[in-house]
């Protein structure tokens, strides 16, 4: 083995090491201990901790975060020194290759030389937001592509799905998802919820409660199929019984890929909006400012209030390379 | 309608999900210590950018964790507060 092979040995032994899998069961844990204090304080006006718990699911979330935007950089770090990632040396450079990375907006780019090729099966390099988004919407995955800056944040983003789920355009929802950073898309998580709650009141007309989940899933669960073909059904009805405060169903063990809920928000909100007759909000982290009827009501307002502040910061990780810190948060 | 004995109990179901994962947490916390060591020692010396950027994010996400814990332990404490008024 060269010095460079028993560099990279060394920095893929590091990065295997990174603890994704037990943040994946905090996460669940404190999702779960979450929604369970929720349905106990429905009509209680003492938080019973809840608000802090969703910002350790935050924190959470932002380490993981952290810790995937490191995979990255010592990925390009590798591929600068010729190795690939598997301690193959790297494929030479051909014609225009672009960097497929999903590294937050403000970090450094990749540096020096090229990676791997866009077929290249490496989930660490390929912007995975861009592929679990065409898995979801069954779209092509197509060529990798670099995110569109101009989707800066993510009340941009649920604007522009509001808008392709308004138009019915399945295509143009899966280039709009796809196009965002995945920072951005992972932000719908946290802004959606609040506005969820606030418009499926207003289809309601009153605030949603556990004996409106059948109704809920029957008005939505058709067009969400319809959008989203490849979503795994039980996110669609973790969202809902969120909306209505109910404990989260029975979970068969599998953790929801981390995109899910976040598309998922950002399409329902665009289905309730669309049914509704609505536009977004002018200001969408304030479902106060969402509309009338229903909506204002004082639950509505409550959900609102459950998250910390900052919580609805539109950028999840970027903490790690000077983002915001964006949640799927436990409203979401 | 629940009794105060049911709110009780799912008071207690849920501190015992937050302790499971404050667990997690802290053995996450353990492996990443681990693996930034194996880092520092594997690009000692190294000045490259992308090897400056990752060492950032590892240190963000053990702050991350750090934080992640303390408002956990918040939470348990105002969740207890809560079940002692009932």
């Amino acid at each position: 083995m060269s010095i460079i092979e028993d560099v990279g040995a060394g920095v893929r032994a590091a990065a295997e090491e990174f603890p994704l899998a037990q943040l994946t069961v905090a996460l669940e844990k404190f999702g779960q201990a979450t929604e369970r204090l929720r349905w106990v304080r429905q009509e209680s006006a003492n938080p019973m901790g809840v608000p802090e718990l969703s910002a350790a699911t935050e924190h959470a979330e932002s380490a993981g975060h952290a810790l995937r935007v490191a995979q990255e950089q010592l990925s390009a770090y590798l591929a600068a020194i010729g190795l690939a990632p598997d301690g193959a040396p790297a494929p030479r450079p051909d014609g225009d290759r672009r960097p497929a990375h999903d590294a937050p907006r403000d970090a450094p780019p990749p540096v020096a030389a090229p990676p791997p090729a866009a077929g290249d099966d490496n989930p660490v390099l390929r912007r995975w937001w861009a592929v679990r988004v065409a898995e979801l919407t069954g779209g092509r995955e197509g060529a990798p592509d670099e995110p569109d800056e101009r989707i800066g944040d993510s009340r941009e983003l649920l604007r522009r799905v509001a808008d392709g789920v308004r138009a019915g355009d399945r295509d143009r929802l899966h280039r709009e998802l796809r196009a965002a950073h995945a920072d951005v898309g992972l932000g719908l998580a946290a802004i959606a919820p609040p506005l969820l709650r606030e418009l499926a009141g207003e289809l309601l007309g009153h605030p949603p409660r556990a004996d409106d989940l059948a109704r809920l899933r029957r008005e939505l669960d058709g067009r969400i199929r319809d959008l989203l073909p490849g979503l795994p059904p039980p996110v669609l009805d973790t969202l809902l019984t969120r909306v209505c405060r109910m404990p989260p169903p029975q979970r068969s063990g599998e953790q929801p890929h981390a995109a899910d809920p976040a598309v998922t928000a950002g399409v329902v909100t665009g289905v309730l909006l669309a049914r509704l007759g609505r536009d977004l909000p002018r200001d969408a982290d304030d479902p106060a400012a969402a509309g009338t009827g229903a909506a204002g009501n004082p639950a509505g307002n409550r959900a609102g209030a459950d998250r910390p502040a900052g919580a609805a910061r539109a950028g999840l990780g970027g903490n790690s390379a000077g983002n915001g810190s964006a949640r799927r948060g436990s409203d979401g | 309608m629940a009794s105060v004995a049911e709110l009780k109990a799912a008071i207690d179901v849920a501190l015992q999900q937050i302790g499971e994962g404050q667990t997690a947490v802290q053995a996450a916390g353990e492996k990443l210590a681990e693996a930034q060591q194996t880092l520092a020692g594997a690009l000692e010396g190294s000045g490259h950018e992308t090897v400056e950027a990752a060492q950032a994010s590892l240190t963000q996400a053990s702050q991350e964790l750090e934080e992640c814990l303390a408002a956990t332990l918040v939470a348990v404490e105002q969740a207890q507060l809560y079940v002692s008024t009932l």
